[in-house]
């Protein structure tokens, strides 16, 4: 009737245009929920997002046996969602209070326009008692974020090889720097569930981004025998009022650092108030001097490899001096040693007799067996700071040079290479490079990342010469210079050293660096202790007199912990009777009874009375008493 | 039928759940929309019934009457004092508690009048005629000056299909094409400005806090949704970021909380509708219910269209509301007095 086929026409037309539409819309949908979703996932989130940050933790530092060096613990940061509460001005007062800072700030802070504000520097890293009184304050829109900083159980130990971390845990100095991408962790962060306006939804959950803790560092230092070596070169510290002092602890058979100390030294979280040279220097692996006699260990060695001297049978006659090329080297004894035997030469360590040995092996031959020893270049510890240490080139290196260096002077060596060579010397040959991380390991799995392992340079000598070599330097303890380390039943081997001090080109008169490399036990040598003093004073300025008693007492403090079982066999000592060693009393007031039992103080304490603090004390602090003496110490509540 | 009280239905629980927290925030109540949702839907059917039931309304003079009227009320709405503002324009009438928007029954009076003066066409008349284009414009052009643009777009969009089924040629809409081109080539030759609202348009993303902001505050609601949403309830966007969620841009919760299932679903839904429109149109009894019945479908559809392009970033923001499913009792009310009407026009009498 009144439809006429072009009308139904056009409707079916508009139907088709209809259909057309629809399907537009529907093709949109998928581009945005199938094809787009990834991408509007991501945005969207991070439009929702308002995150807590909860710090991870940053990877712990343990000994060789889990004993932890370094560790976290727990100080909060505050945070504040200012759109949760509507009288900013009443918060910051009342929490500028609590924290006891500046309330101005704080308000500044508060009323700012965002969705999250961290209430840093004024709330960072606050005690966890403190942290918790705000919380019980119910301040609306304060919310305390979990936050760590370091915590060292054992304060200054090991401080100059870990360094310390800054105001956002990232390593500044030391392993903790150097370290610092494994030690690091990824931040987690508590979600909170708001709306746009930064409101709290409280029906909803917040839910947990989870970070990554930062890897544990393994080191090969054993804190027992890094507490011995530290309260030795401290008391040595005080006793000579050095300048500075230097220890290292090895295990000649793999190079593993067991110790590794320097003094003066500092407490990580005050690193701010100490000089930069204290927390930027590791001395043992920085610092380069003249090593003095103990370099005589290497001119020994390396006359015995090339069988130049038969220590027992050839003999020497010392003046006190010897003419190479016009030039009079003297030895330490002005006098002279007169008529010895080579292993009397190294017992007294004789520069004349040094200076023969090393014309016996002969210029290019000595120069090769330093090199071969690893001087004149880092040892690979990887410790950050090394140096190389310098050696006559060969065109500079004359008969007086090559003179000198048999006693070892006119060169600059590091700690770590002598130890590094004479652990070579006496281990049967074998040059170690010294490590100290031992194991780097994901502190969530406790899967290994990566090992370190011993790695053998070279074969410097054959093993039968450094049987001589360990026997040459027993007899040293026992019967020649080095005998202020002797140890009944250790057999501790070992040299002396010392050295003037050279600035800018010139020995410096009256300051030395004495030191002593000694070992034990000698036929199977199983630790290396170095140990150097700076400028000590008030004390004759020799190596056997200072450092030789320093090492003979960590040796015998350490020696079960290293597996040495007393010998038989051993070389007698010559017996003479030094001075009863005096050091200062330390200030014990106001200490626990538990931090003295920490430190391992050397005395014999009395106790008197009840109670957990120290009231006061019998010598009082600074007197000077024997090593034997006896410390009264009054208690109170 | 089923369609529209599926789309309802939908409708009611989303604007309810859409509306949960944005009630909470502003209103102190979970659900003040949900409960004057539920008025005006009583109102609503209310009126369809009378609609779909007088006879006077099957007379084209009453409708000449309406269309007068809703004009007269285009023109009350724009004088300071009797309409109110609301987002910038100024389109509502107040009665107490409720507020009327008087361009959403003009779009129902000028259509069914044009088709009564489309209908009366003799064979021998030209086609095309002054008459119909005055009858558009008039309310038109009240309705851009409050400004309502959405509104005005839909208007002139379902005018023009309604011409289109009529038998205007093909060549008029050629021409109006060519005339829209131009007219946009011209107006972006005259303020290059404008280049950068269509450049917002293609890429939201390049100013997300000003012109972009709801179309991508809609996009985050509906892309992590995925192909079954987050569960009903569960939105995200609600939460204040997308403006009045329970308004124009319900499309997104819904889209959000069903994933693309839901979302595909309501487009049919509508698709249905529309089909079972034009299927009612075939069977009126005489060509102005035709035409009516067509027109009124067609501009439902269009208004879906334009709404869920808007909300899926497929067309650049313009304020129109999803029917039968929008929070709003005008919009509810007028989508129901279409189906009365569209009842009315189909029923044998």
């Amino acid at each position: 009737m009144w439809a006429t086929k072009s009308t139904k026409k056009r409707m079916q037309w508009m139907w088709i245009v209809f259909v057309v539409l629809f399907l537009m819309l529907i093709g949109k949908l998928v581009h945005v929920q199938f094809i787009q979703h990834d991408l509007l996932t991501k945005r969207a989130e991070e439009s929702w997002d308002r995150e807590i940050p909860v710090s991870s933790l940053r990877g712990n530092i343990v000994d060789r046996n889990g004993k932890l060096i370094v560790g976290n613990k727990l100080a909060p940061t505050l945070y504040f969602m200012p759109a949760q509460n509507d009288k900013p001005l009443d918060a910051a007062k009342e929490l500028a209070t609590l924290l006891g800072v500046d309330e101005q700030a704080l308000a500044k802070k508060m009323q700012q326009k965002t969705s999250i504000v961290k209430l840093a520097p004024e709330a960072k890293n606050i005690s966890k008692e403190l942290a918790e009184k705000i919380q019980q304050k119910n301040i609306p829109g304060i919310y305390a974020g979990l936050d760590y900083i370091r915590y060292y159980p054992y304060d200054q130990l090991l401080s100059r090889l870990i360094g310390f971390t800054g105001y956002d845990q990232q390593g500044l100095a030391g392993l903790e720097y150097q370290y610092d991408d494994l030690l690091m962790g990824k931040a987690s962060a508590i979600r909170l569930f708001t709306d746009a306006k930064g409101s709290a939804l409280p029906h909803v959950q917040d839910s947990w981004k989870d970070g990554k803790d930062g890897a544990t560092m393994e080191l090969t230092i054993d804190v027992d025998v890094q507490k011995v070596v530290e309260r030795e070169l401290s008391q040595a510290m005080v006793k000579y009022e050095a300048d500075q002092a230097m220890g290292i602890a090895m295990n000649p058979k793999t190079g593993e650092i067991l110790a590794l100390a320097s003094y003066p030294t500092f407490s990580p979280p005050s690193f701010s108030k100490v000089d930069s040279k204290i927390y930027n220097r590791n001395l043992p692996v920085w610092m380069t001097f003249e090593p003095g006699s103990t370099f005589k260990i290497i001119t020994l060695s390396a006359a015995l490899e090339e069988q130049v001297v038969d220590l027992d049978k050839d003999h020497f006659f010392d003046p006190g001096y010897s003419m190479v090329e016009g030039a009079r080297l003297r030895c330490w004894k002005r006098e002279g040693h007169g008529s010895e035997t080579f292993l009397e030469v190294v017992q007294n360590s004789c520069n004349p007799g040094f200076i023969e040995l090393g014309r016996r092996v002969g210029p290019t031959k000595l120069q090769k067996y330093i090199r071969d020893f690893g001087f004149g270049q880092t040892t690979g510890s990887n410790m950050a700071g090394e140096s190389s240490g310098i050696l006559f080139s060969e065109k500079a290196y004359g008969p007086v040079e090559h003179a000198t260096t048999s006693f070892g002077q006119g060169i600059s060596v590091t700690p770590i290479q002598q130890v590094q060579a004479v652990s070579a010397a006496i281990n049967g040959g074998t040059l170690y490079q010294p490590y100290i991380v031992k194991n780097l390991i994901d502190s969530n799995s406790g899967k290994i990342l990566k090992s370190y392992k011993p790695v053998k340079k070279r074969q410097v000598i054959k093993p039968e010469t450094s049987k001589k070599v360990r026997e040459a330097l027993e007899s040293v303890v026992a019967l020649g210079s080095g005998r202020n380390a002797f140890r009944d039943h250790l057999r501790i081997g070992g040299k002396t050293g010392t050295a003037q001090k050279v600035e800018n080109g010139r020995y410096k008169d009256g300051e030395y660096i004495v030191s002593f490399i000694g070992f034990a036990p000698a036929d199977d040598p199983e630790i290396v202790v170095y140990v150097a003093i700076d400028n000590p004073k008030n004390v004759t300025q020799f190596g056997g007199v200072i450092a030789a008693p320093i090492v003979g007492q960590i040796i015998e403090d350490v020696h079960d912990k290293v597996g040495i079982t007393e010998r038989k066999g051993q070389l007698e000592k010559i017996y003479k009777w030094g001075d009863v060693e005096k050091v200062r009393v330390p200030d014990l007031v106001g200490q626990t009874k538990e931090d003295i039992a920490k430190l391992q103080y050397p005395f014999r304490l009395e106790w008197h009375g009840n109670g957990s603090k120290i009231a006061s004390q019998l010598p009082k602090a600074d007197a000077q008493i024997g090593l034997d003496g006896i410390i009264h110490v009054y208690l109170e509540k | 039928m089923s369609a529209i009280i599926l789309l309802t239905l939908i409708g009611i629980v989303f604007v309810y759940s859409a509306g949960t927290y944005w009630g909470k925030v502003h209103y102190g109540n979970t659900a003040p929309f949900l409960f004057k949702q539920l008025i005006y839907l009583g109102v609503a059917v209310g009126a369809f019934y009378v609609v779909s039931n007088s006879s006077l309304l099957r007379m084209e003079k009453s409708w000449t009457i309406l269309y007068i009227f809703s004009l007269l009320l285009l023109i009350a709405v724009l004088i300071p004092g009797i309409g109110a503002v609301r987002n910038g324009s100024q389109s509502w009438i107040a009665f107490g508690p409720l507020s009327i928007q008087p361009a959403e029954f003009a779009k129902i009076a000028l259509l069914v009048k044009l088709s009564f003066v489309l209908a009366r066409k003799k064979s021998t008349e030209r086609t095309i005629q002054l008459s119909h284009f005055v009858l558009i414009l008039l309310p038109a052009a009240l309705i851009m000056l409050q400004p309502d643009f959405g509104s005005a777009f839909i208007l002139l969009v379902s005018s023009f299909a309604l011409l289109f089924i009529a038998g205007y040629p093909i060549r008029f809409y050629v021409f109006l094409m060519m005339i829209g081109i131009s007219g946009l080539v011209g107006l972006i030759m005259a303020a290059p400005y404008r280049l950068k609202r269509i450049e917002a348009y293609l890429d939201p993303w390049s100013d997300p806090l000003g012109s972009g902001f709801q179309a991508i505050q809609s996009l985050l609601a509906i892309g992590p949704a995925g192909l079954f949403g987050h569960g009903f309830g569960n939105s995200r966007q609600k939460y204040l970021y997308l403006p009045e969620p329970q308004n124009d841009f319900i499309f997104s919760i819904i889209a959000e909380e069903t994933g693309f299932i839901g979302a595909a679903l309501i487009v049919i839904t509508f698709a249905v509708a529309l089909y079972s429109g034009y299927a009612l149109a075939v069977r009126t009894q005489q060509l102005s219910y035709y035409y009516s019945v067509a027109a009124l479908i067609s501009m439902l559809g269009f208004q879906a269209f334009l709404n869920i392009g808007v909300v899926s970033g497929l067309l650049p923001v313009t304020g129109v509301t999803l029917p039968f499913i929008s929070y709003g009792g005008s919009s509810l009310m007028s989508a129901w007095l279409i189906v009365g009407v569209i009842w009315n026009f189909t029923k044998r009498i």
